[in-house]
């Protein structure tokens, strides 16, 4: 009678346990990687936009391109593309027999699809980056052509990670579910997805390059505080986390993997030159010689990151050596030019308005910078933040770009008339546009590429709109299960990635 | 009952950690020995004759910001208290006597307040409001004031149905007159030891508050702030929340002591505590 029992029970068990979702348990011998991360808000890759959530986005999603280690772009679901003559149309070809999760076909209609979406739909964050896209047509099933509104070389990097991950056109009926419930071609596709709690993903047998991805699933589960990220890998809880510098030697301690991706990050501090005191140029240059950028890199990097005054890394392509140091740090310059702009030591409130604790200490830090040289500055935690400044209603805050595979996009965005990083639209410096069309307009091969990318960056570095400080490595720590990871700058490429069962 | 609170060990440590406490609300701010706003490139340093606490992750001068913090800290504490104390201990004895309808209404005001979870409810209004501790704990003294509301209500029956103060109501006493000769006298006691008590609630609630960041603008300093950025640097400097967390401890346990204190000299028990060392001094003889 009690084995009787005890053998329904079991089959109880057994019921549900099939009955429940995705419980969180990879099976014995699976291959899992748990990775501690800020999970994204949004899973629909035209909605998702700025900051670094198309790193993650990238597990369920396939790109048109992707970059190498050097930043150059490679092919990815597009095998090839070539331009014409005149470089204002360039055709992707795509892999042959490319499928989405949901066994719709990847082909060059889906493309087009995804591209017009980009572009069209209402809460588009792509949309400012495709202005150089006219018309989007499909010929036949693999070959997607590009007609462009002027001649521009950087399609193939623009089309890559950020701007193209391509989304299942039967999903994308209903972008709001598609938010919430991804449909890619990624190398995984996502089982279960609690939003603020965790998501899991299983490998995608249908990813073209299936036969490179090692692991067999993956749980993204909510990030904890960073001090207590090292003991979470240390006891096993997790296998890969984002790193806060401030946890690097804790790491080391602790005998975990860290891993410094390099990026194109750059954070700054950005203004409003249409919104007083910063219409006076004056203030602006106050600003500009007072920021002692060594000071991020020491309190806020902890000296992994390095000074900048460009929007990306000294050692970028486009980083132009001219324009570099052009307002060195100078407090006794910067006082007097406010004097000159008519303020009397402490008569210039202002509010330096920041989203939390991502910009807290450099926060601080600007504070104490400015208030040294006389302006009086309050700090104001918005949780709100994003409205006002994607509207340009602040006249001062801080921001940062995780950076994009595409220079010429990285200028745009902080310096052009619509630029999303650009608090002082539709204000551009003179001669940007210019600079940019020529920039464009030279093929990524060309030996005039650098040349002109960087007489780009020097025009755009007129713009009184920034005061660039430092950049910073992407960090990352990793258990000893997981394999070393390729250091594609700004991302994590699956491919090849083992972790140990 | 200053003096008999006094004569308890409990309540001369109790008096003497919050007096401390109160002179660094007062006079924290000068006796900072650096400023503390201003960062050094000495940043995480250990504790030194230069830095008796270390500094922070800007190079603050820690303990500087433990005394200029003391004053957010102790102020918000006290405000929550006197806000509950006015909000509840008045419509607490008034219920008594100003009819079914406002006793109703009153009880069913309190027993909403006492459902609402006033930590979420006090970041809820920092967010409508905007950020500060005044307004964080306006709000939360008005939802603790259900404890006073209950206490000065109870004190108040038991005065009310009492024969003398039945016979002084047939003799023509005024409710006004009632109030301030008989129940005010037995409302005060339990009224003192929620005031203590709600005073430590409020060092809790100021505390944690501060600790999310909720209530005061960067870089201004609370003890809930300090330990919440020492928090994020354990790995530099694990002895570092230890200052901010026993100040914050220390007045809290002082308060709860103080109301024990109280409770203790102005209860049955406590008299007889009290006079039974009375008589052990030689001082007094039992009554």
């Amino acid at each position: 009678m009690r084995q009787k029992a005890l053998a329904v029970l079991a089959a109880a068990v057994l019921g549900l346990s099939a009955c429940a979702g995705d419980g969180g348990a990879g099976a014995a011998g699976e291959s899992t990687l748990r990775w501690a991360v800020t999970l994204p808000a949004h899973w629909d890759p035209v909605v998702s936009g700025s900051g670094a959530q198309f790193r993650i986005l990238s597990l369920a999603y396939a790109s048109l391109t992707e970059i190498d280690e050097h930043g150059k772009a490679v092919p990815n679901l597009a095998q090839s593309w070539d331009y014409n003559d005149k470089g204002d149309q360039v055709t992707f070809h795509l892999r042959p027999g490319l499928r989405f999760s949901d066994g719709e076909p990847l082909n060059a209609a889906a493309v087009k699809a995804y591209l017009e979406r980009a572009k069209t739909q209402e809460n588009s964050a792509l949309d400012g980056d495709l202005t150089s896209i006219e018309s989007v047509t499909a010929q036949g099933d693999l070959d997607v052509v590009i007609q462009l509104t002027q001649v521009d070389h950087q399609i193939p990097l623009l089309l890559g990670e950020r701007v193209a991950q391509i989304t299942s056109p039967k999903a994308a009926q209903d972008p709001a579910k598609l938010d919430q419930s991804p449909v890619g071609a990624g190398p995984f596709v996502v089982t279960e997805l609690v939003p603020g709690s965790h998501v899991y993903l299983r490998k995608n047998p249908d990813y073209w390059d299936a036969a490179n991805i090692h692991i067999d699933r993956v749980e993204l589960q909510t990030a904890p505080d960073a001090a207590t990220v090292v003991s979470g890998l240390k006891t096993g809880v997790y296998d890969f986390a984002n790193l806060t510098a401030s946890q690097v030697k804790a790491a080391e301690a602790a005998g975990l993997d860290v891993v410094f991706q390099p990026g194109f990050n750059a954070s700054n501090i950005s203004i409003n030159v249409n919104k007083a005191p910063f219409t006076n140029p004056k203030v602006v240059d106050a600003v500009r010689y007072a920021t002692n950028r060594q000071e991020f890199v020491d309190k806020v990097t902890f000296g992994y990151g390095k000074a900048t005054d460009q929007p990306f890394p000294p050692e970028y392509l486009a980083y132009d050596q001219r324009s570099a140091n052009r307002y060195p740090y100078d407090p006794e310059k910067a006082r007097s030019l406010l004097a000159e702009a008519g303020y009397a030591p402490g008569q210039l409130k202002l509010d330096l308005v920041i989203a939390g604790q991502t910009y807290a200490t450099a926060s601080e830090i600007v504070q104490s910078q400015l208030n040294a040289v006389g302006f009086d500055i309050t700090i104001k935690v918005d949780p709100n933040w994003e409205k006002p400044f994607f509207a340009k209603d602040l006249a001062l805050s801080l921001y940062g770009t995780t950076g994009r595979e595409s220079p010429v996009q990285t200028l745009t965005a902080h310096f052009g008339p619509n630029g999303p990083l650009n608090l002082s639209t539709p204000y551009q410096p003179e001669g940007f546009e210019k600079a940019v069309s020529l920039a464009r307009g030279t093929p990524l091969d060309s030996p005039d590429y650098a040349k002109n990318l960087q007489a780009a960056t020097r025009a755009g570095l007129e713009s009184r709109a920034l005061v660039f400080t430092y950049s910073q490595p992407n960090i990352f720590v990793k258990s000893r299960k997981v394999s070393a990871i390729t250091p594609i700058p700004g991302q994590i490429h699956w491919t090849g990635l083992k972790v140990e069962p | 009952m200053i003096r008999r609170v006094l004569r308890l060990t409990s309540g001369r440590i109790a008096i003497g950690i919050l007096g401390f406490i109160a002179f660094l609300a007062v006079f924290g701010p000068i006796l900072a020995p650096q400023d503390p706003l201003e960062g050094t490139t000495d940043i995480l340093a250990n504790p030194s004759s230069a830095h008796l606490l270390g500094t922070d992750y800007l190079g603050r001068d820690v303990l500087s910001r433990l005394l200029d913090g003391s004053r957010v800290s102790v102020l918000g504490a006290v405000q929550v208290a006197l806000i509950a104390l006015v909000v509840g201990v008045v419509p607490g004895i008034l219920s008594v006597y100003f009819g079914r309808a406002f006793e109703w209404v009153t009880l069913r005001l309190a027993d909403t307040l006492v459902a609402l979870p006033f930590l979420v409810f006090a970041v809820a209004v920092t967010a409508l409001l905007g950020n500060g501790i005044p307004q964080a704990m306006f709000v939360v003294g008005i939802m603790v004031s259900p404890l006073f509301y209950r206490v000065a209500r109870a004190a108040t029956l038991s005065v009310a149905r009492s024969q003398y103060v039945e016979a002084a109501i047939v003799a023509g006493a005024s409710v006004g007159w009632v109030v301030r000769k008989h129940v005010w006298v037995k409302v005060l006691p339990p009224i003192a030891v929620a005031l203590a008590n709600t005073t430590g609630v409020g060092f809790v609630i100021v505390s944690s508050l501060t600790f999310l960041g909720i209530g005061v603008q960067p870089p201004a300093p609370t003890w809930g702030g300090v330990l919440a950025s020492e928090l994020g640097y354990l790995s530099f400097q694990p002895w570092a929340p230890l200052a901010p967390t026993a100040l914050i401890m220390a007045t809290v346990w002082a308060c709860n002591l103080l109301a024990d204190a109280i409770r203790d000299v102005t209860g049955q028990a406590g008299r007889a505590l009290l006079n039974t060392r009375k008589v052990a001094d030689g001082s007094a003889v039992t009554a």
